[in-house]
């Protein structure tokens, strides 16, 4: 037990201070997530690295998350063959996104992980979801428009 | 124990965060991963027949591409042999699969993707084997370092191989001239008498860079190819072409669905050709126009298609469509999805596609599964479906009453 926890001991250690930690994103991981930010507006982004306009946009979320620190800002990375965490972090990482709440893809029934998500969605990233205080849903289908999240930000400051 | 009463408090308040250590990858795996390097493993795996009648799998499994082939149908098969010879960073994008055909000569062909770097690029590796015991050392399919994903090998008519994918080299070339270039290009390249595939050309720029690719033969040498393209203002809508050798024939629009997306659908289209000539696609669309899988029939070679029928149960995430001429039959499966198990629904026409029966369920599964693959030996259809919990299926298709 001793060896057990001190090599646990180093490996939490070794994660970086300040860099957040990517969560396996399971079945039911949804529902927790809905839950923890219940009556908090929030962004929740899907992007995936198979996934090339999502790589292209990640630099602008991290823009967008700078100048609105109110932004409630979740990425979750939704590769329908779970991707490589060394390799999604290291993404984030280069995006400068490692400070964001991250989650991954952790399960290869991705038809089942979707579907609690939404229905509706088909695996088309990426994908962005303004989920507002009232619990009402925005999605963004593709790249966003970073002008409407503003907007839509300032809206549920108010 | 008692030294470390902060620490495991810390585990405990911990929902199970995953850092980028190595040792924590685990942690991310669900209960079901499977590390073995063998077929009941494999997140895909790809049929062909051989003139035989043997059936031959070429499967991915953690990082490794293997080979195996059953004398009855399925049910049982030989050890595998490995085609790549260590494991390597596989394209994890959901349409790309390993290939696998075998030319006029009895030469086996088999080519798999490697992702390159974290970046979405990747390279199309080709290995042959004489004797299928054992492989040579995979060789890139094109001397062009940028990128090529999605490769669909196919056995022409004539028993030459046909390559199509999805290729980055004039993207990378208008980003050196500092040009715009919208999406990735569709690339070709034929092998003839079991050598090497020869040079490879683009056939059209500017199309979606994500999608798998939908390959049929007109006749020999007459490949037609189905595509998602890119329409002006990144409209991700489906063409198609039909070569006449080397040469690329024109770009036409299977339908209008106006899908208007900067995003990776990640879902290509399937097209089958039957005996009298007549070109059969089945595709996904979120357009403005229409949304869900579609079929539509074209009776003068592809210039103009049917107006676009929708297929499956659109509360039920109807994905991968695929389409199998067979004799005078037409087969569509689709999977489905309904919040507990995936199912793989058929439907079969008799009249070049005026006309289908009701969808049936052929199969079904509650973990992740592949996408599901038909395949036709002689006068028989089968459905081709690996799934997690049930491994390799070829399921026997039964015509519709």
């Amino acid at each position: 037990m001793k060896h057990i926890l001190a090599a646990l001991a180093v490996l939490m250690l070794a994660a970086p201070a300040d860099a957040a930690e990517m969560r396996p994103f399971a079945r039911g991981s949804w529902q927790t997530l809905m839950q923890a930010n219940a009556g908090k507006p929030t962004v929740v982004h899907f992007w995936g690295l198979t996934c090339a306009p999502c790589l292209t946009e990640l630099p602008h979320w991290a823009r967008l998350a700078q100048e609105r620190a109110d932004m409630r800002l979740v990425m979750i990375a939704a590769d329908p063959t779970p991707g490589d965490i060394k390799d999604l972090s290291a993404t984030l990482d280069r995006a400068k996104l490692n400070k964001v709440e991250s989650w991954a893809f952790a399960d290869a029934f991705s038809e089942r992980l979707r579907f609690e998500v939404d229905p509706k969605w088909r695996g088309e990233m990426p994908r962005t979801m303004l989920i507002a205080r009232n619990g009402s849903v925005t999605v963004m289908t593709g790249v966003a428009d970073l002008k409407a999240v503003r907007a839509w930000l300032d809206r549920e400051a108010k | 124990m008692r030294s470390y009463p902060l620490l495991m408090v810390a585990m405990l308040l911990s929902p199970g965060p995953i850092s980028a250590q190595e040792h924590q990858h685990d942690a991310m795996e669900p209960a079901s991963a499977c590390k073995d390097v063998k077929l009941s493993c494999a997140d895909k795996a790809t049929p062909f027949f051989a003139k035989d009648g043997s059936l031959w799998l070429a499967w991915s499994a953690n990082g490794r591409i293997g080979v195996e082939h059953s004398t009855d149908l399925g049910k049982t098969f030989t050890p595998a042999v490995m085609a790549n010879h260590h494991a390597e960073k596989l394209d994890a994008g959901a349409d790309s699969r390993p290939q696998i055909v075998i030319d006029s000569n009895g030469g086996m062909v088999v080519a798999y993707t490697i992702a390159k770097g974290t970046d979405f690029a990747g390279q199309v590796m080709v290995t042959r084997s004489a004797d299928a015991k054992t492989f040579a050392m995979p060789k890139p399919l094109t001397d062009d370092v940028i990128s090529q994903r999605f490769v669909s090998f196919s056995l022409d008519p004539s028993g030459d191989v046909f390559a199509a994918w999805i290729d980055k080299r004039n993207l990378a070339a208008a980003h050196r001239a500092a040009k715009p270039y919208d999406g990735a290009a569709l690339a070709f390249a034929w092998s003839t008498g079991g050598k090497d595939f020869a040079i490879t050309r683009i056939a059209k720029d500017n199309t979606c860079e994500c999608c798998r690719i939908g390959v049929a033969f007109a006749g020999p040498h007459k490949p037609a190819v189905m595509w998602r393209n890119m329409y002006p203002g990144s409209v991700r809508d489906h063409a198609i072409m039909t070569f006449d050798g080397d040469k690329p024939g024109p770009v036409n629009r299977v339908a209008v669905d106006d899908w208007k997306i900067e995003a990776c659908p990640h879902q290509g289209p399937s097209l089958a050709i039957d005996a009298k000539g007549g070109y059969h696609a089945t595709w996904f669309t979120d357009g403005a126009k229409r949304q869900g899988l579609f079929y539509a029939r074209s009776s003068d070679g592809g210039k103009t298609f049917s107006t676009p029928m929708q297929v499956g149960n659109n509360e039920r995430q109807p994905s991968r469509p695929f389409v199998l001429a067979a004799g005078n039959t037409l087969w569509l499966a689709w999977k489905e999805f309904d919040g507990d198990q995936s199912t793989v629904s058929i439907m079969q026409s008799r009249d070049a596609g005026v006309t289908w029966s009701k969808p049936r369920v052929a199969a079904a599964t509650k973990d992740a599964s592949d996408h599901p693959l038909l395949i036709a030996k002689g006068g028989d259809t089968y459905l081709s479906w690996l799934t997690r919990e049930e491994g390799y299926r070829l399921i026997p298709l039964e015509n519709a009453p």
